[in-house]
């Protein structure tokens, strides 16, 4: 798909979160000692902290979770949007736990609640100039 | 009992230009308000030894690149210059910070600035134009299309409906009660532009559910005041403003990982330490000017600070309780929403106002108490809003 949108930021913390998404992953970034997850990078809350995230680690996640709160554009904030209106934009919970910003699709905006169901959606995107990428979208289960 | 820098120090000169300035740098903004603040203190600029300037954004937006200073060009004998630099919450912030250098004698008269093109900065924007917040680079949201405040912040109006029922007539009622303030306000952008529940449930929908009268409007603007002791402000010229007590919030963690629902800001910690240091209790303040940066912003403070229940801001809100009149004046210029945006510097600067009896035909009678609040400061996008802090100002020692 080509892209004439803002680019995401990829930088030295998210970079292997955006490299698991070309290979249609989703990971959460996961304590090895106690199985917490967190998105994106985080010291474990829980546990002792060790050197550089020494006790953390990306990981897959379910790519399932439920819809903690959303809107729905009917305006376009930057142009090229226009086209894609109404959007929705939403926080999804991860079965994982942290929540994660991304649009709603594959259903009326409309019809999209609080507590819906939803799954990932892989969208691999090049860009006109620079490397492909490709986004995490969600859509009712 | 009363903490030691309650009512040591005071607001004594203040400064606004708020409108449409589209021919004036925001440095000059600033500048300007700088030296209309130092005047109305009744001072001579030579007298200032210290400034402070302060900004909104991080990492984005035209004020990031700044190098010069309003101190240099106002030519301030200035002993110290920096930036404070917290979106909603930076005259508290510079409040602290200029206290401890008037406490160490560093300085006795300290000048706080701020300056913004955000009106005229929309007005050519090859993004197209709408808010000033929308961001340039770098934050998660972009391709995803979240791109401008609205969005993200809709969340909190999202989840509070959810929970509790809140409607969309309860929201346009945080609307019209604050555009009833900015009719009695001249200085206000919206001065002359009466509106109804009608008209705001028929204004355009811009971020579901949030339509355009939901949101503040964008405004150029310069704000400064003039800070000192309250020892050498009975020497000045205009009834000082106290510093009664201070106090900050953060909800970074909560929202992000405790997920505590966005219905709540950080206003517990912010508002024990500032009546704390006051030695105040909520029902002493006369006028709260609360930051409003959207509808829902605004009932969340209410149910925050407990001037009603949690879940019950809507319908105290529509029956018209902050509305003139109504038993809790709140933002009696218009706030963000009806006079002018320049982030925490509206309420703040609107309170100085009240307090020193200023507000005209708006004018609370008998105000004593102001209660500023500050929020904003997001740190990852979406939705982490999370800085919150509460100022309270008061006419007597």
């Amino acid at each position: 798909m080509a892209w004439d949108k803002p680019l995401p930021n990829i930088d030295l913390d998210n970079q292997p979160f955006w490299e698991g998404l070309r290979r249609h992953e989703l990971l959460v970034f996961r304590c090895k000692r106690c199985g917490a997850s967190y998105w994106p990078v985080a010291y474990c809350r829980g546990c002792p902290a060790e050197p550089f995230y020494g006790n953390m680690e990306w990981q897959p996640a379910s790519g399932r979770g439920a819809v903690f709160a959303f809107n729905i554009h009917r305006f376009a904030f930057h142009p090229s949007f226009k086209e894609d209106l109404p959007y929705v934009y939403a926080l999804v919970t991860l079965d994982e736990g942290p929540n994660f910003g991304t649009n709603i699709i594959g259903c009326d905006p409309e019809d999209v609640r609080v507590g819906m169901r939803v799954e990932v959606v892989y969208e691999d995107m090049q860009p006109d100039e620079g490397d492909p990428f490709t986004l995490a979208k969600f859509r009712p289960i | 009992m009363a903490h030691a820098f309650s009512r040591k120090y005071a607001i004594v000169g203040l400064g606004v230009l708020a409108g449409r300035f589209p021919e004036r740098s925001p440095r000059t903004l600033e500048v300007e308000a700088a030296r209309l603040a130092i005047e109305d203190a009744g001072l001579r600029r030579q007298d200032i030894d210290g400034a402070i300037n302060t900004r909104i954004e991080s990492g984005s937006g035209e004020s990031h690149g700044w190098t010069d200073s309003f101190a240099r060009i106002l030519g301030l004998p200035t002993k110290f210059y920096f930036t404070v630099q917290r979106g909603g919450a930076m005259t508290h912030l510079a409040i602290v910070a200029a206290a401890q250098l008037l406490d160490l004698g560093i300085a006795k008269y300290v000048v706080i600035g701020y300056g913004a093109n955000d009106w005229s900065s929309t007005r050519d924007r090859s993004e197209g134009r709408g808010q000033r917040h929308v961001e340039r680079a770098g934050l998660w949201g972009r391709p995803h299309g979240d791109l401008a405040a609205a969005s993200h912040h809709s969340f909190f109006a999202s989840r509070h409906m959810h929970e509790f029922g809140t409607t969309s007539e309860q929201l346009g009622m945080v609307a019209v009660s604050h555009r009833q303030w900015a009719l009695l306000n001249p200085d206000a952008q919206m001065h002359s532009r009466p509106i109804t529940l009608e008209d705001y449930m028929n204004s355009p929908m811009l971020v579901e559910p949030y339509r355009m009268l939901d949101c503040c409007l964008v405004s150029d603007s310069g704000a400064a005041f003039v800070m000192t002791t309250a020892e050498r402000a009975r020497d000045l010229p205009k009834p000082p403003v106290h510093v009664l007590g201070v106090g900050f919030g953060e909800a970074m963690q909560q929202l992000w990982w405790d997920k505590q629902n966005y219905t709540h800001l950080a206003v517990d910690t912010a508002k024990e330490a500032a009546f704390g240091q006051a030695d105040l209790g909520l029902q002493d303040v006369d006028v709260a000017e609360l930051y409003d940066c959207f509808t829902m912003e605004v009932i969340l403070q209410l149910e925050g600070y407990g001037w009603c229940g949690v879940g019950e801001g809507g319908p105290f809100v529509a029956a018209g309780a902050i509305a003139p009149g109504g038993k809790l004046p709140v933002n009696t210029g218009g706030g963000l929403l009806s006079c002018q945006y320049m982030a925490d510097w509206t309420p703040f600067t609107e309170a100085v106002i009240q307090l020193r009896g200023d507000g005209g035909e708006r004018q609370v009678p008998g105000a004593k108490v102001g209660l500023v609040s500050g929020h904003g400061g997001e740190i990852l996008r979406p939705g982490m809003c999370s800085i919150h802090s509460t100022l309270l100002l008061g006419t007597e020692v």
